[in-house]
């Protein structure tokens, strides 16, 4: 018999002693899939717009720390190794198997990234009533005071930069929170290296050196959230300001500067301000509203905007609560948001031990 | 399709507190009483009274874009509703009669994905036609970042057209798509070709446009400059934009109806099943389709070549007989291919010669008749090698053995599949790379191609 039946043969019968276990597995992920609320659930744009920016975000990382290996190996006369590792495919796979990519925090960052981009993309356009008037960050752009006007071009830069995501290869950045981008630069460089196999101890250097170049050109200050947040300081509204600039963000697509000037109001930080921006189950948000004294008419114009871009709001569900929302008084709202002012890491922990104890 | 009507008509009407309909100006009067509404009774015209409604219990003004039925038609209208003390005011434009079958996404959308595919800019304005997005490729003398918020003519010099009119500025006024602007990159004496979509708002107002750039070349230059009229004819430019364009969506769409028709998520009625088989070959059809268009620009662009590498022949066909096994056998047809051990050594590109041996063989299936066999066999003749395909089919009539090398030349243009290019490229290819492709047969005694490559010594 031919050697490549035989091996054949030894696959088979190594799939067949492991089909116990493949199909237990797959029956508990049906029985968990069959299990999740409707609302618990991804909906299918935001899962394929997730896998799309997973994919880029772990080819951007490839081609950094892969192409800047392959470089300093070819400068050291390793041509060899550096063939090595360009030939090898992407590594999306192998960390998709490791679990390493199953992680709160990435991929809670991930998919807020990819509901603001949704929900950009679903927000109808709203012109300004002159219509010669510029959107709200073209004219920032302009101001006279400089804080103000480099904080507006930041934004529109760094949006500019995130907004189209390829559908094959790298970003011009990960534009990830610094800790995230630094766990995936070291857990993409570790699969580059396992990609390869066998004891290369030039290979090992290089591609540590490349992961630390990367990190190092990394600016998490760059982050069009950190962008937006200092936009939103510079502007810093008062309160009779708020619901204007608030209902012209929406109006120009602007999430991530609509989410940040909340935050400021709220002295909350970014990500929990976004995290309101896309509760459709909870209503926070409007409670949050209340706690910043929005009247009625504002409440209803944000509430309508979010409505019609948010496929998982409805504006008839709105309405009917609209009543309820502005019998919430001002302070009580204050006091139900106030969890949201403590430090992230902080309820992060709370809610952890809360979840063990139950 | 944006043929946006520059002045919307627009008929106001005013509703009372309690719902009822207080006023209306004439289209809106009319619409109104075609649905079986009058002055004083509660509004007839769902999507504009649950407007109404909802304006009333918000308080805020709401515009939306909704469709109404009137009579048979459905007509798309721009309604504002504005709450006030005398109960709501209305504002209705719009009314075109809407087109019996609608894209569901925004044909803008969709036709800024067909510009960017080959788009070296791509630019998003506001209603004051200001930059909101830019993502370019990096120009030396022009930083992307810097024309953020910049009116749009700081980044382009627009050109007028031979009538001396600006395309861009009559799309701004009737809020229509425009394409072929002309302009330079300020400061940086690069010119460009400029499309854009207006994008409209709720109330149908102009909100800014949605456009690409793409760089003019040299040779474009010339042309432009000497303003020759277009070639109407389809050029290779359209050709690759075309399959960059449709690659990624039609291979969605078979990848998807393939799904669907394995009923991977579920159990599916078996008719279901069957559209979706349908969807998927119609598909795979028109990415055949989309290929050899593609091809077809390739080969007649004149900077055209092919690799000359050295290449096994026979080792090419048996590959190729093996792409077809399945469709072959789906068509009861069997392939006889050349022994394992047969090697005929040649020179040509290798991935062209198996795109030219994958048409031979799969022609050769197409017109077979069930049960019947197809051969492929390698031949040595002098300086060239050669690999036969023959096939048990009707055969190919004298006359028509120029004919079905020729562009878009098809014996029988009533017979399904095909586009009438595979062999007119096949040929074009095997020339290029020092070959032929060669017919002899006689109807009613099947068909024989040979395909001849420049042989090399090992």
């Amino acid at each position: 018999m031919r050697k490549g039946a035989l091996d054949g043969a030894q696959a088979l019968l190594a799939r067949t002693a492991a089909a116990d276990g493949a199909a237990h597995r797959a029956l508990s992920a049906s029985i968990a899939d069959f299990a999740l609320s409707d609302d618990d659930r991804l909906d299918e744009r935001t899962r394929a717009a997730l896998a799309r920016l997973l994919r880029a975000l772990i080819a951007t990382v490839e081609g950094e720390v892969g192409g800047h290996a392959a470089r300093l190996l070819r400068a050291q006369g390793e041509s060899a190794l550096a063939d090595m590792l360009e030939a090898q495919g992407s590594v999306a796979d192998t960390l998709h198997a490791s679990g390493l990519l199953r992680e709160p925090a990435l991929m809670g960052e991930l998919i807020a990234r990819v509901r603001q981009d949704l929900l950009a993309g679903g927000m109808a356009a709203q012109v300004q009533d002159e219509p010669e008037r510029a959107s709200l960050l073209n004219r920032l752009a302009q101001h006279p005071d400089r804080l103000l006007a480099q904080g507006a071009a930041a934004v529109l830069v760094s949006e500019s930069r995130r907004r189209s995501v390829p559908d094959s290869g790298p970003l011009m950045q990960s534009d990830l929170p610094a800790d995230l981008h630094h766990r995936l630069v070291w857990q993409v460089a570790a699969a580059l290296r396992t990609g390869v196999g066998g004891t290369a101890p030039a290979l090992d250097r290089a591609l540590a050196e490349g992961a630390q170049r990367s990190l190092a050109a990394h600016d998490e200050g760059d982050r069009l959230e950190a962008a937006a947040m200092r936009l939103a300081a510079a502007i810093d509204a008062r309160p009779g300001e708020l619901p204007e600039l608030l209902a012209e963000a929406l109006g120009d697509r602007r999430v991530a500067l609509f989410a940040a000037l909340l935050a400021h109001a709220l002295r909350i930080d970014f990500d929990g301000a976004r995290a309101m921006t896309f509760d459709a189950a909870s209503g926070r948000l409007w409670v949050a509203l209340r706690a910043l004294d929005f009247d009625r008419a504002a409440v209803a114009r944000l509430g309508v905007a979010l409505s019609e871009a948010d496929p998982r709001r409805n504006v008839e569900a709105f309405a009917d609560q609209l009543d309820a929302i502005m019998a919430v008084g001002v302070e009580e709202a204050r006091g139900a948001i106030a969890s949201l002012g403590l430090p992230a890491d902080y309820r992060a922990a709370l809610l952890a031990l809360k979840g063990a104890a139950r | 399709m944006n043929a946006f009507e520059p002045n919307l008509p627009i008929a106001m009407g005013r509703v009372g507190p309690d719902g009822r309909l207080v006023h209306a100006e004439a289209r809106l009067a009319d619409l109104n009483a075609r649905a079986g509404g009058k002055v004083g009774a509660p509004l007839a015209v769902p999507p504009i009274a649950s407007i109404v409604r909802l304006t009333q219990r918000l308080g805020v003004a709401i515009s939306r874009a909704v469709v109404a039925a009137d009579g048979e038609d459905d007509l798309d209208l721009w309604v504002r509703a504005e709450p006030d003390a005398e109960g709501v005011r209305l504002e209705v434009s719009g009314w075109r009669p809407r087109a019996a079958w609608q894209a569901p996404e925004g044909d803008a959308l969709r036709e800024n994905d067909f510009l960017n595919a080959e788009a070296d800019w791509v630019w998003e304005t506001d209603a004051a036609m200001r930059i909101t997005h830019l993502a370019a490729e990096s120009v030396s003398g022009l930083d992307p970042a810097a024309m953020l918020g910049q009116p749009l003519t700081l980044l382009f010099a627009f050109e007028a057209d031979d009538e001396g009119a600006l395309p861009i500025l009559t799309a701004a006024a009737e809020q229509t798509r425009f394409d072929g602007q002309i302009a330079e990159l300020r400061g940086t004496g690069q010119r460009v070709r400029i499309s854009a979509s207006p994008r409209i708002d709720a109330l149908g107002r102009f909100a800014g446009f949605s456009g690409s750039a793409v760089r003019v070349d040299a040779a474009e230059e010339v042309a432009l400059a000497a303003r020759a009229p277009a070639d109407p004819e389809f050029t290779s430019e359209f050709g690759q934009r075309l399959e960059k364009a449709l690659r990624a969506p039609l291979a969605r769409i078979i990848a998807n109806a393939d799904s669907i028709s394995a009923k991977l998520d579920g159990p599916l009625r078996d008719d279901y099943a069957e559209y979706a088989t349908d969807i998927s070959n119609a598909g795979r059809h028109l990415l055949s389709l989309v290929e050899d268009l593609a091809d077809l620009s390739a080969i007649e662009r004149e900077d055209f070549s092919v690799e000359i590498e050295p290449i096994d022949l026979a080792d090419i066909a048996r590959r190729a007989a093996g792409l077809l096994a399945v469709r072959a056998s789906e068509a009861d047809v069997r392939i006889e291919k050349p022994p394992a051990d047969e090697a005929m050594p040649v020179t040509g590109e290798f991935r062209r010669v198996l795109q030219i041996m994958v048409n031979l063989i799969g022609n050769a299936v197409r017109y077979s008749p069930p049960g019947a066999w197809v051969w492929v066999r390698i031949e040595r003749e002098g300086a060239l090698g050669c690999v036969i395909v023959a096939d048990q089919g009707k055969g190919i009539a004298v006359e028509d053995q120029t004919k079905i090398f020729e562009k878009f030349g098809r014996v029988d243009p009533g017979e399904p599949g095909g586009s009438g290019l595979g062999l007119y490229i096949a040929r074009r290819l095997a020339r290029a790379m020092g070959g032929d492709i060669l017919v002899d047969s006689a109807p009613d005694e099947g068909a024989r191609f040979v395909l001849t490559l420049p042989h090399r010594a090992d």
